[in-house]
């Protein structure tokens, strides 16, 4: 502890850089092989990681936290070994995919318990309570307790008892999973200002989150690192592949089966379907602009062949 | 940070319901069993009809009082067993009364109920009392009868071992209870030395201090452990340990702030509970002119229950972190079933027993003789438990790692 340097103001260990570094990480379930040859960089902001359920995102997110320890490779958290855990527990936040609190607790004592384990003094710890379940939008909720809070609250309780010690990285498993569209929504714009000052890499299969709120993603498929970079890149790997069209019911089938859709819309004995195609399909088939969705579909049909249906809102 | 945390962790338990049922199970021990032996022993008086008894070891003391209890528990049909230290009534079905009549008619001659029933009826008429209309009689010496002329010691104890097991064991019929069933009437010497000790060498509060912790080292040698399983499975039930794993705070002020709040919080309401006994003998020792020792209570409470306290709370906290599961408490209350029967009853001999017993205000030169064996006991207890503490740690940091559950839960995790 007494060679880590401190910021005097800010109270927050001095890192070298604000980077994550990952290098030739394999992780290994006994005989199964997790994630495989995973390199990666990840800098401040916010950084999304898709894939389908069971692609390796929460693996990869429980050894950034110290959760589990890596098989094989490097890993370095703002200049420090990922093996060093106890000085990387000091810099990270972390939000589980699934999580709650002693469900007696009030909302203070939770995040003050958890203030007394990130080993901040009664003073730092009153001050800064208050603030953040402010800035969560649970100031009027304090002596509520944990048991009696929705599944929103919780969640934006979950995220204020992450940045509690102000940690220069935040990882967020699967965040808004659960969540109605309003309470989705802000919690996107939460985690966006969040990001402002620091590393929070957010790990989701939604790719409406994706698409709010990173401006750098990665995606993996099967433990496997497919794409890394902006999502304007990834999204121009699709310009001029995704088409709309409207076509009749019994044609859908038909096309369905020659081209990956993307999305449908019912209108009356028809329907308006966006699929992608390498080249002008049919002369209805009109041309359009690509989003995240249809690159991120095409991203998998290409990478990793047969593609899931995903969840976009 | 473990000041802070041991507050939060006290505060918790304050607020669970474990800890308060066992609280009250504490205040169901301490009403029930020890609230009738808290009467102040007076000092015995020249003239007195009666000093008292001593327990004899003359064998046919022993075989005249043990068979005496049978016929007259035969006789009314009220056969009496402690099977974990509380009353139990035995009912027998016709086929062990009839096992039982032969075994009488063996060591007694007595044939029948009826004889057993004239048998009492003769006894108390020769003592002046009478039995009450329900059975119950209060007399001036417990009834004794002769054994059978050719009757051995050593057939006795066999015959009386059968009548043990016929009633399902803790009875006074059992090897430890028959030995001390025969008592002689003490002399006033006798009766004042006896009274001697508990005033001047455990200044009145130390025989009444070992005898409360007796009666509560017995719940306390299990009930920790329901606290300790509950704690160490908190955080998994709650969805709580992912958040406490990836804290900065070290394994080691996590384990011990819980660990001491345990501690801490059993103590109290024994310290709490000790102050009525604690009040009565000061405010008897102070117009008897006697030096009590107003410590006495602490002492015994952290002396002779806390290392009790401490083992099963450290073997919860172990067990549990170590597989996940509440098998402690099948541990724990296997080896408390043990200890509870295990060792001599009023004091001395008390081995390496987790519960010491010492079931007498009385027998100072038991636990004086004794002493050493019994610190060296309870050190044994407290060097042990802190080994468990420190197992836990270990075992709590690896957890904290992945490094001990990967193997545990990799199923679970596959799935993700």
């Amino acid at each position: 502890m007494s060679e880590m340097p401190y910021n005097s103001k800010t109270g927050r260990v001095k890192f070298m850089s604000a980077e994550i570094r990952i290098q030739n990480l394999n992780q290994y379930y006994g005989k199964k092989q997790a994630l495989k040859d995973i390199n990666l960089t990840i800098e401040t902001g916010m950084f999304g990681l898709l894939g389908r359920n069971g692609a390796g995102k929460t693996t990869l997110m429980k050894v950034l936290a110290t959760l589990l320890p890596k098989s094989e490779g490097q890993i370095s958290v703002c200049g420090r070994n990922i093996e060093e855990a106890k000085k990387i527990r000091q810099i990270t936040g972390y939000l589980p995919q699934e999580f709650s609190m002693y469900p007696n607790m009030t909302v203070y004592e939770a995040m003050d318990y958890l203030g007394v384990l990130s080993g901040l003094s009664r003073k730092r710890r009153k001050r800064k309570i208050p603030e953040l379940l402010e800035r969560v939008n649970l100031q009027n909720d304090q002596k509520k307790r944990v048991k009696a809070l929705s599944g929103g609250m919780k969640r934006r309780l979950g995220i204020a008892q992450a940045i509690l010690h102000n940690p220069r990285i935040l990882i967020v498993d699967e965040p808004t999973a659960g969540l109605d569209p309003e309470e989705r929504v802000r919690f996107r714009n939460l985690l966006c200002e969040i990001a402002e000052e620091r590393i929070v890499i957010l790990s989701t299969h939604i790719v409406g989150d994706v698409e709010a709120t990173c401006e750098q993603i990665a995606v993996l498929d099967e433990g496997e690192l497919i794409y890394q970079g902006s999502v304007s890149a990834l999204i121009e790997q699709t310009e001029g592949k995704v088409y709309q069209a409207e076509i009749s019911k019994r044609e859908l089938e038909l096309l369905k089966k020659q081209y990956l859709v993307t999305s449908m819309l019912t209108l009356g004995n028809n329907v308006m379907v966006r699929f992608l195609a390498e080249e002008t399909p049919f002369a209805s088939a009109k041309p359009c602009e690509a989003g995240v969705e249809d690159a991120y579909m095409y991203l998998m049909q290409r990478e990793g062949g047969e593609t899931q249906c995903l969840d976009n809102y | 940070m473990f000041g802070q945390l041991l507050i939060k962790e006290c505060k918790q338990t304050f607020k669970s319901l474990i800890y308060w049922l066992i609280v009250l199970v504490l205040l169901f021990d301490f009403a029930t069993q020890l609230g009738g032996d808290t009467e102040i022993r007076k000092e015995p008086q020249k003239g007195e009809s009666g000093y008292g008894y001593r327990s004899s070891d003359d064998p046919t003391l022993i075989m005249k009082a043990t068979l005496g209890s049978l016929v007259e528990q035969f006789a009314y049909d009220r056969f009496v067993t402690y099977p974990i230290g509380f009353y139990k009534h035995v009912t027998l079905n016709g086929k062990e009364e009839k096992q039982i009549e032969e075994i009488l008619q063996k060591t007694t001659g007595l044939s029948g109920r009826a004889e057993a029933e004239q048998a009492v009826s003769d006894w108390y008429e020769a003592q002046n009392t009478a039995p009450g209309p329900d059975g119950a009689i209060m007399p001036a010496k417990s009834m004794e009868i002769a054994p059978a002329p050719d009757l051995t010691y050593d057939r006795f104890s066999a015959y009386m071992d059968e009548v043990d097991s016929i009633l399902g064991g803790g009875s006074s019929y059992a090897k430890d209870a028959r030995e001390h069933s025969a008592s002689v009437p003490m002399t006033y010497e006798e009766a004042m030395e006896e009274y001697r000790e508990l005033t001047e060498q455990d200044r009145l509060t130390g025989g009444y201090a070992r005898l409360f912790s007796d009666y509560m080292g017995i719940f306390l040698g299990v009930l920790p452990v329901f606290l300790a399983v509950t704690r160490a499975l908190r955080d998994k039930r709650a969805g709580m340990q992912d958040l406490i794993y990836t804290r900065k705070g070290s394994s080691f002020a996590i384990i011990a702030s819980r660990y001491t709040a345990m501690l801490v919080m059993l103590v109290l309401p024994l310290l709490a509970l000790s102050l009525l006994p604690l009040s009565d003998c000061l405010r008897y020792a102070s117009s008897a002119g006697i030096s009590a020792d107003p410590f006495a209570y602490v002492k015994y409470i952290f002396g002779w229950l806390l290392p009790t306290i401490m083992t099963a709370a450290a073997v919860g906290m172990f067990l549990t972190e170590l597989t996940d599961t509440a098998l402690a408490i099948l541990i724990q209350g296997a080896w408390w079933f043990v200890s509870v029967f295990t060792g001599a009853l009023h004091g001395g001999a008390y081995g390496w027993n987790l519960i010491p017993r010492h079931n007498t205000v009385m027998n100072w030169s038991g636990y004086h003789d004794h002493f050493s064996q019994l610190a060296a006991n309870r050190i044994l207890y407290v060097f042990l438990s802190v080994i468990l503490v420190v197992l836990t740690v270990l075992i709590y940091q690896q957890k904290r790692k992945g490094r001990y559950r990967l193997s545990w839960n990799l199923s679970g995790r596959l799935k993700k």
